[in-house]
């Protein structure tokens, strides 16, 4: 049998704390920029039975007037990325021309953009579940000049 | 006290047979290969991505990592493609699986870095940190390993923290009231599948599936101290649970269920030799105790 030596056994010892500590701490006190020992907080959060729930887009206007959805494939942009950077792109809407210089470079030959907004759809729920009913917010728009 | 540390420490690096940890190796470096590929090719998307958009984690800053340019993201990509895969063969397991592990945590902080960090891969990232250390092994070998135990013990700890301490997120981040919350029915909203949308109708029961969800996450460290028989159960339910997942919002947790294969026998799994056996009975050839008896 392979066995260690005393040195191999109380690094490999120290490392397991060192990082269990490290893993606790993220998930008591911080936050999803301390990857990989932040909290686990995917679906954490506890959105009132009764409360809309936002449905988000990214939209684009294109130089023929067709109105194309941004998505994952054409920008190279996940919607939880626009998401995660959503108050940015509230207070400076002309963030949102990278995500037109995104899509150019992502969907070569495709008409550039004119026009791109971030919307979201508001999908009512009643005790915890979908009512079916929705309407559209835009919460930042950003135009070729 | 000193008896309790002993244990805890005999515990941590429990011997396991060396075939465990090179089938466990090869699993993971070819999941390393198909997670570029297949699970979250999206990474390679951000080649094209403008640096404006790039904030980078703190992990980045401390380091500093550079900028993600095209140059950068298509050579991490490619080499992690060939050294996961060489990797994958058991060879130079420390040269190899320190290039593994340095690469894909770089692949993972670009990933992460635009905005979006996911939380599906933590028991990944501490396996490829911890096989280097594993030490040689070849499949099949019965010689039981302490450096190998550890490795896939620290493994089966992230595992299981991945769930426990993600209740302790919800009761951080959501409180008591996450259980009765609407949660998953804005899940189902973002991204539910048409069966979703069939559970979604049932009264009560995705806040019935709440309450499954934090008692499955709580119980999670109830896995260790499991026969091995019942053990495999426990996986069973964490794959099912993953499966149910899968079927109603698309969520795969790919990296994780590929690490949680760290508390499986898996030096029983033996596809080479079975097709060679297979190969050699269909040309004629029979093992001793096939022989017919006259």
């Amino acid at each position: 049998m392979d066995t260690l030596t005393r040195r191999g056994r109380a690094v490999r010892v120290a490392v397991a704390a060192l990082g269990t500590a490290l893993l606790l701490a993220g998930t008591l006190w911080g936050g999803d920029d301390d990857f990989p020992f932040g909290p686990f907080r995917m679906y954490s959060t506890a959105p009132d039975p009764d409360a809309d729930a936002p449905d988000t887009r990214v939209e684009g206007v294109d130089t023929t007037g067709r109105t194309v959805e941004l998505t994952e494939t054409n920008s190279g942009l996940r919607r939880a990325e626009i998401e995660g950077q959503q108050q940015a792109y509230v207070d400076n809407p002309s963030r949102l021309r990278q995500v037109a210089i995104a899509y150019a470079a992502r969907t070569p030959g495709a008409a550039p953009l004119k026009e791109v907004r971030i919307v979201i759809r508001w999908v009512g729920i009643e005790h915890a579940r979908p009512t079916g009913r929705s309407h559209d917010q835009v919460i930042a728009q950003w135009t070729a000049p | 006290m000193d008896r309790a540390v002993n244990r805890l420490v005999a515990w941590l690096t429990e011997p396991v047979p060396r075939g465990r940890v090179a089938a466990f190796r090869t699993l993971i470096y070819l999941f390393v290969a198909a997670d570029l590929v297949i699970f979250t090719p999206w990474v390679r998307n951000h080649a094209s991505t403008p640096g404006d958009l790039y904030q980078p984690l703190l992990i980045g800053r401390l380091l500093p990592l550079p900028v993600p340019t095209p140059l950068l993201v298509h050579a991490i990509f490619w080499i992690l493609l060939a050294a996961s895969l060489a990797a994958s063969t058991g060879r130079a397991p420390r040269l190899l699986g320190w290039t593994v592990f340095a690469l894909y945590f770089e692949w993972m902080i670009i990933a992460m870095s635009y905005g979006k960090v996911d939380h599906d891969r933590f028991g990944m990232l501490v396996a490829l940190a911890a096989l280097p250390t594993a030490g040689r092994a070849r499949h099949g070998d019965q010689t039981g390993t302490e450096a190998g135990g550890w490795a896939l013990r620290v493994t089966q700890i992230a595992v299981v923290c991945t769930y426990f301490l993600a209740a302790w997120a919800k009761l951080r981040f959501g409180g008591l009231d996450w259980v009765t919350s609407s949660v998953l029915a804005r899940a189902i909203i973002r991204r539910g599948t048409d069966f979703a949308d069939l559970i979604a109708g049932v009264p009560y029961l995705l806040v019935l599936a709440q309450v499954g969800i934090i008692a499955l996450e709580l119980a999670s460290p109830v896995i260790f101290v499991l026969r091995p028989r019942w053990r495999n159960w426990a996986v069973a339910f964490f794959y099912s649970f993953h499966a149910i997942t899968f079927a109603t919002i698309t969520i795969s947790f790919a990296p994780h269920l590929a690490a949680i294969t760290s508390f499986l026998a898996l030096e029983k799994v033996r596809p080479v030799v079975w097709v060679r056996g297979f190969g050699s009975r269909n040309r004629g050839q029979v093992k001793e105790h096939e022989r017919p008896v006259v």
